[in-house]
C-alpha cells in the first residue's frame, strides 16, 4: 500500500521553502539548513563531546530542517584552530564514537547531516597564548592573542589536518563538510587583505590568497570524492576600511571556489572584529540579502545557502521563490524556539518563541560560558530532567501577580504542566515594564513587542486567564483566599525614588517608567539620572524625538547593565544622537531651574534642565511577599521583583517556576 | 634603515596633556610604564592593506607617546620606526582628517572624537598585550571610553 503524504497547511503556504532538493547525490526534505553558528561551550576542555551536547545535539536533529550542521569542530591536535573553551574537536579517531551518534541523532530525523570543520586561526589558540595567523597582523580586539605566521610546512600540515578531518567526519555517517570563514576564521585569514600580508605565492593577489582555500577544497575533495563539501564565504568582510578585502574581491574568492567544484557556497557577513553589526537587532531582516542575489546570479549552478539576520520563514520562502538563494541557513531563530519549522510547516508561526537578536548566545561565549538564549529557557538544560515541561503530580490553582515576561513564562509554563493559572496585572495589557521598552527601543521595537504578542498567544491557546486592571493587594488576596494553592509574585521592580527622599527637590523627581509608558511628559532639556539599560533607552528615545538630554550615571561609564554585544551600539547612539553624559556622579539637588551633581573631583555641576527623571536606583517590588506569606499556601517569587535584572532573567526564572511548582 | 618623515601634526604637547589631564580618571588604574602610541597614518607608511608591513618597518616618524609616569598620564613626542622599538601596548595609526579632528577637540571631547574616527576606520588600532595583560594593566576603562569591545565582538 502506499502512504501519500498530505501536506501541512504550512507548508502549501511556503511551498518553495519545503519543496524537497539535491545536494550532491542526496535528497533533502526540504529547503533548511541548519547553521552552525554557534558553539555551544558545553563539551570538554580536551574537544570530548559531553552528555549534554548530546542531548542537544537530538534537539537540533529534531528541529524539522532537512539538512543539519553539526557545529564546528578544530582540526588540528594542538589546539592552534580551537577558538572556543570548550570547543568540539575532531583530529583524532577517539572522538568519533560521539560523532557516530551525532550522525545517527540526525539521519534519525530524516536530516541530511553535514560536519563543519572549524580552525579558527586568527581568533584560534584560546588555550596555547598564541594564534597562527598567514602574516603576523596584531589583533584588533584584545580578546584574541598574539600571531605567529604560518610556515609553508605548516600550511601543507594543516591543509592535510583539514583532509583528514573531513575524511573522519564521513566515516563517522555524516553526508557532507563544510569549511568556514565566518566570522575572521583561517580561511577568511588568507582570503583577506587585512590579515594576509604574504610575499611569497599564498598571498599578494586574490589569485594567491585564494590558494589556501583552493588547497583545502581539493584536499577535501580527494579525501571525500562522493560527498558534498560547502563553504562559508563572506559576500561582505566589513573589514574594507581598515584594508580588507572590498566585496568584489569577496566575491571573487566565491568564483576560485566554485571552480574548484565546492557543491554549496554559504554567503556569510562580517567579522568578529569588523567596526559594524552584521546580525544585530539593529539590522533590519533582509538588510543583506542582496549579497545572496549576487552569489546566485554569478553562481546559477552552484548551491547557495544564506541566513544572516533573516529570520522569518516567510520571508526565506519568497527568497527561495525569487532564486536568491537555494537554501535557508538558519540557526538562532532555532535556538530560540526549536519548534519554529514544526510550527511554520503547521500554519502556526505566531506560537514561536521569537529570536530578538539580543545575542545573549555570543555575549557567553565570549567569557567563555557555555551559550544560552534569552528567549528559550531549556537551552543548555536538555540533559536535565528537571528542566523538562511533565505533567504536575498534584493540579493546583496558581496565582502570578504581574504579567510581565517572568509572570507570563511562569503561567504559560505551569499550565503546560495542567495547573489551572490565572495572571493578574494593574495595567490595562500584558507585557509590564517589557512593553515600555519596547515603545522606547531605537533598534526594533518589533522585536521586544514580538515577545509580548508571542506570550498574548500562548496565554490564550493555553487557557491561562487574565485578569487585567487588576491590582494585587492584601485586601485583594484577602477577596480570593483559599481560592489559590500557589502565588508566583512576578510584579517586577520599580524605580527606587524613595533613596532621593532627603535631597532638596526631590518632589520634583520624574520616575522613567512613567516617562516610558507614555504616562509623564517632559520639558525641551532633560537630566536623566541612571546610564544603565533603562536610563539609555529612554535618552535614547528622548533625544531622537528632539529633547536635550543630559545623562548623570555615578559610575565610571554608562551602559554597564547592558549586554556586551549590544553596549557599543548604546554606546554610538549617545555619540551620535550628541546625548551629554556626566559620570561618576550623583544627584545632590533639583530646583525648577535645573539639577546640580556632585561630581568625583569633589565639585559640583549644575547642569540646566527643565525635568529630572530617574531611572536608576531600582527596587525590587518585594513588598508583595511579606503581605502574603500567611494567607496562601506556597509563595514564590521570580525576576525583577526578586533582584532586577533584565530579560533573559526575568524569562528564565519564570520557566523555572513553572517547570517546579 | 628607514627613511625619516618630519611630521609636526600633532600640534601643541601642552594641548594633548590638558586633554589627557582632564581625562585622568580613565587612567588613574593603568601601571605605571603603560604606554598608548599614535602615528601619523601618511607619515608612518601604516596604509590599509599594507598595514604589517608599515607596523614593523615604518618610516622613523614622529609619534605621540601617552605614557603613565609619576602616578599620571603624560604626553610626550618620540620617533617611531616600528613595533620592536616603540613598546607601546596599543598603536592607533590615524589618518590625516582623524587627526585634525582630535586636535581640534583638545578643548573638548576628543577622546568622543577619537572613538568616532576608530569607529568610521580613519583610525586603525592594534593591540600588543592580551586581554589579561590589559585587565592587570588597568586598561579596561580606557579601552571601554573608545568603544572597543574588550571581549569579542561578534554582532
Amino acid at each position: 500500500m502506499t502512504t501519500i503524504a498530505v501536506a501541512r497547511p504550512g507548508e502549501s503556504k511556503l511551498k518553495d521553502l519545503f519543496k524537497p532538493g539535491t545536494v550532491g547525490k542526496y535528497t533533502v526534505k526540504n529547503r533548511i539548513k541548519y547553521g552552525a553558528c554557534c558553539v555551544s561551550n558545553y563539551n570538554g576542555r580536551d574537544g570530548t563531546i559531553t552528555p549534554r551536547e548530546l542531548a542537544r545535539v537530538r534537539v537540533i536533529a529534531g528541529t524539522g530542517c532537512g539538512m543539519i550542521t553539526n557545529q564546528g569542530a578544530y582540526p588540528d591536535p594542538w589546539g592552534e584552530g580551537k577558538a572556543y573553551f570548550r570547543q568540539v574537536a575532531i583530529h583524532d579517531d577517539k572522538f568519533l564514537p560521539q560523532f557516530e551518534m551525532i550522525a545517527r541523532y540526525i539521519h534519525d530525523a530524516g536530516a541530511m547531516a553535514m560536519q563543519q570543520i572549524l580552525h579558527a586561526g586568527r581568533y584560534g589558540g584560546i588555550d596555547l597564548g598564541y594564534c597562527i595567523q598567514p602574516s603576523v597582523v596584531p589583533q584588533t580586539l584584545p580578546h584574541f592573542r598574539p600571531p605567529r605566521e604560518m610556515t609553508k610546512e605548516q600550511i601543507a600540515v594543516t591543509v592535510k589536518q583539514h583532509a583528514d578531518a573531513a575524511k573522519r567526519a564521513i566515516r563517522a555517517g555524516f553526508d557532507a563538510t563544510e569549511i568556514t570563514s565566518f566570522m575572521g576564521y583561517l580561511l577568511a585569514n588568507f582570503n583577506s587583505r587585512f590579515t594576509n600580508q604574504r610575499t611569497d605565492e599564498y598571498g599578494g593577489s586574490v589569485q594567491n590568497r585564494g590558494r589556501f582555500m583552493r588547497e583545502l577544497i581539493d584536499a577535501i575533495k580527494q579525501a571525500t570524492p562522493d560527498n558534498p563539501l560547502s563553504v562559508r564565504l563572506n559576500g561582505a568582510e566589513l573589514m574594507d576600511r581598515w584594508g580588507g578585502n572590498t566585496q568584489d574581491e569577496s566575491f571573487e574568492l566565491m568564483q576560485q571556489a566554485v571552480d574548484c567544484g565546492v557543491d554549496m557556497i554559504s554567503v556569510t557577513v562580517g567579522w568578529q572584529e569588523a567596526p559594524e553589526s552584521s546580525f544585530g537587532r539593529d539590522v533590519a531582516p533582509g538588510y543583506w540579502n542582496f549579497l545572496s542575489e549576487k552569489a546566485k546570479k554569478m553562481f546559477p549552478n552552484v548551491l547557495v545557502a544564506f541566513g544572516n539576520r533573516l529570520p522569518d520563514p516567510a520571508m526565506a520562502d519568497q527568497c527561495v521563490r525569487d532564486n536568491i538563494f537555494d537554501y535557508w541557513e538558519v540557526c538562532r531563530p532555532l535556538l530560540a524556539d526549536p519548534e519554529m519549522i514544526h510550527k511554520a510547516a503547521e500554519d502556526r508561526m505566531e506560537e514561536v518563541r521569537p529570536c530578538i537578536g539580543s545575542l545573549n548566545c555570543l555575549s557567553r561565549l565570549f567569557r567563555d560560558l557555555p551559550y544560552t538564549c534569552t528567549m528559550n529557557p531549556m537551552l543548555g538544560h536538555e540533559v536535565e530532567p528537571e528542566y523538562h515541561v511533565t505533567e504536575a503530580t498534584e493540579k493546583k490553582r496558581v496565582m502570578v501577580i504581574g504579567a510581565g515576561p517572568a509572570g507570563m513564562e511562569a503561567a504559560i509554563t505551569a499550565r503546560k504542566r495542567g495547573h489551572s493559572v490565572t495572571v493578574f496585572d494593574k495595567a490595562d495589557k500584558i507585557g509590564g515594564n517589557l512593553a515600555a521598552y519596547a515603545a522606547n527601543d531605537l533598534a526594533r521595537p518589533a522585536d521586544l513587542q514580538s515577545v509580548i504578542d508571542y506570550y498574548g498567544v500562548m496565554a490564550k491557546k493555553l487557557g491561562v486567564e487574565v485578569r487585567l486592571n487588576t491590582e494585587a493587594n492584601a485586601k485583594f488576596m484577602r477577596s480570593v483566599l483559599h481560592e489559590y494553592d500557589a502565588c508566583i509574585v512576578a510584579a517586577g521592580a520599580r524605580t527606587d525614588l524613595e533613596s532621593f527622599k532627603y535631597m532638596p527637590g526631590s518632589e520634583l523627581l520624574i520616575d522613567a517608567l512613567e516617562v516610558a509608558h507614555g504616562m509623564k511628559t517632559v520639558g525641551k532639556r532633560v537630566v536623566m539620572i541612571g546610564g544603565g539599560m533603562i536610563g539609555l533607552t529612554i535618552s535614547e528615545f528622548l533625544q531622537k524625538a528632539g529633547h536635550e538630554v543630559t545623562v548623570v550615571e555615578k559610575e565610571k561609564r554608562v551602559g554597564g547593565d547592558i549586554m556586551p554585544t549590544f553596549k557599543w551600539r548604546h554606546t554610538a547612539w549617545v555619540d551620535e544622537l550628541g546625548i551629554k553624559t556626566v559620570c561618576s556622579a550623583q544627584l545632590v539637588k533639583v530646583t525648577a531651574e535645573g539639577a546640580t551633581v556632585a561630581t568625583a573631583k569633589g565639585g559640583e555641576q549644575f547642569i540646566p534642565c527643565e525635568n529630572v527623571i530617574v531611572s536608576s536606583p531600582r527596587r525590587a517590588n518585594h513588598d508583595l511577599f511579606y503581605e502574603f506569606q500567611w494567607m496562601i499556601d506556597e509563595l514564590h517569587g521570580g525576576g525583577d521583583a526578586t533582584v532586577p535584572r533584565g530579560l533573559d532573567a526575568a524569562i528564565q526564572e519564570g520557566y523555572k517556576l513553572g517547570v517546579r511548582i | 634603515m628607514n627613511a625619516i618623515v618630519e611630521f609636526g601634526g600633532f600640534g601643541e604637547m601642552a594641548d594633548w596633556q590638558a586633554m589627557l589631564d582632564r581625562n585622568r580618571e580613565l587612567f588613574a588604574a593603568m601601571d605605571e610604564g603603560s604606554r598608548i602610541g599614535i602615528v601619523s597614518r601618511e607619515a608612518s607608511g601604516i596604509l590599509p592593506g599594507k598595514h604589517l608591513e608599515g607596523v614593523q618597518r615604518a618610516a622613523e616618524v614622529d609619534m605621540l607617546a601617552w605614557q603613565v609616569q609619576g602616578g599620571g598620564m603624560q604626553a610626550v613626542v618620540e620617533r617611531f620606526s616600528g613595533m620592536a622599538m616603540a613598546k607601546v601596548d596599543l598603536l592607533l595609526v590615524a589618518d590625516a582628517e582623524a587627526l585634525a579632528a582630535a586636535r581640534a577637540d583638545l578643548a573638548g571631547e576628543a577622546l568622543t572624537t577619537i572613538k568616532k574616527s576608530i569607529r568610521r576606520g580613519n583610525i586603525m588600532f592594534f593591540v600588543f598585550r592580551n586581554k589579561a595583560q590589559l585587565q592587570d594593566a588597568g586598561y579596561e576603562d580606557f579601552l571601554e571610553s573608545l568603544g572597543l569591545a574588550f571581549l569579542g565582538a561578534c554582532r
